[in-house]
């Protein structure tokens, strides 16, 4: 009896463990943000085309905002800079920018030639704000709600699929819980 | 049952669960990363330092620790660290900074609670299914005549 069970107890442990390890659509290195639900770390950082200009996401504060993270030295920025030009093209939520381990001039450069899908980009000169968000790559993007608290977080280039199926949805009932 | 295959089995199964976290840990003298700081001046908190760094992932390069990373994102937190440690922060509050940002997978060694009881036992359920293993061949052999042709 043992004999025959054991090995197909096993086999079924094994067909389980990878369904879930094989499975594609998976990123392994994507990682659960401790940060949902959670108060919205707070930033005063100085803007990365006016330097003079401050941009603090605590005059947010009742509006449903979203922050990408990016970088000029980061490639899949650039891809998903597309899908991020269409997004505030709709003008449902304002895209703040967090500029991080980057060059002024370098991000200048990118915003004048690709086109400026934010209302404001933070320039994180340190990575202080970055570790406070728990960013480890770049892009990522962030759903902030009306009470300041983080709702979600993508890690990965923005898609319009993505933009439409997580963040879509999501920022609907945010509206509708009242920020 | 092929008692000889079954006997490797239960050996190397022992051996992984010996080696299991114990043996992660041993793996990680590697070389240290020099940051543009220097060593700090209290050898005591240097010493912190260093087992701190140590137990901490580089998100980036996630079997890395941030003392051995040169990744950026490493040195932004090494900076963390040291800073917190000169301010007289508490290894407990490093920790807990860091894995309120990052998650519990920030930690090399997470701590034992209820959901990492599988991690921090899997050592010991290792050993004791190869010494049953082991045990149970080692009976079935005693069993066999001694002109052993058989397996």
């Amino acid at each position: 009896m043992w004999k025959f069970l054991l090995p197909f107890a096993a086999f079924i442990a094994l067909v389980v463990l990878f369904a879930f390890g094989l499975n594609p659509n998976r990123d392994i290195h994507a990682l659960p943000s401790p940060l949902i639900g959670k108060p919205a770390p707070l930033f005063t950082l100085t803007d990365v085309v006016d330097p003079t200009r401050i941009v603090s996401n605590a005059a947010l504060r009742g509006q449903v905002y979203v922050l990408n993270v990016w970088g000029t030295w980061c490639v899949a920025c650039r891809q998903e800079h597309e899908a991020l030009l269409a997004i505030a093209q709709q003008r449902l939520v304002p895209i703040i920018g967090l500029d991080y381990m980057d060059e002024r001039d370098k991000a200048k450069q990118w915003l004048e030639q690709l086109g400026n899908p934010y209302m404001a980009v933070a320039f994180d000169t340190d990575g202080r704000t970055a570790i406070d968000w728990g960013v480890y790559g770049a892009p990522e993007t962030f759903l902030v709600d009306g009470q300041g608290r983080v709702l979600y977080k993508f890690i990965s280039p923005m898609t319009p699929e993505i933009w439409e199926h997580e963040f879509l949805p999501r920022i609907a009932a945010a509206r509708r819980g009242g920020a | 049952m092929n008692c000889r295959r079954a006997a490797a089995f239960g050996l190397a199964a022992l051996l992984a669960g010996a080696l299991g976290p114990g043996g992660a840990l041993l793996g990680a003298q590697t070389e240290r990363v020099l940051d543009a700081y220097g060593q700090l001046d209290d050898p005591v908190l240097q010493a912190r330092f260093e087992r701190i760094t140590l137990q901490l992932r580089c998100l980036v390069c996630q079997n890395e620790s941030i003392a051995d990373s040169n990744v950026e994102l490493a040195a932004d937190l090494r900076r963390q660290v040291r800073e917190m440690l000169i301010a007289g922060k508490s290894d407990d509050a490093i920790f807990t900074f860091m894995t309120d940002r990052y998650g519990e997978f920030v930690r090399f060694s997470p701590p034992v609670e209820p959901k990492t009881l599988l991690i921090w036992g899997a050592p010991f359920i290792m050993v004791l299914l190869g010494g049953i293993i082991i045990y149970r061949v080692a009976r079935q052999r005693s069993r066999l005549p001694l002109d052993d042709e058989a397996s």
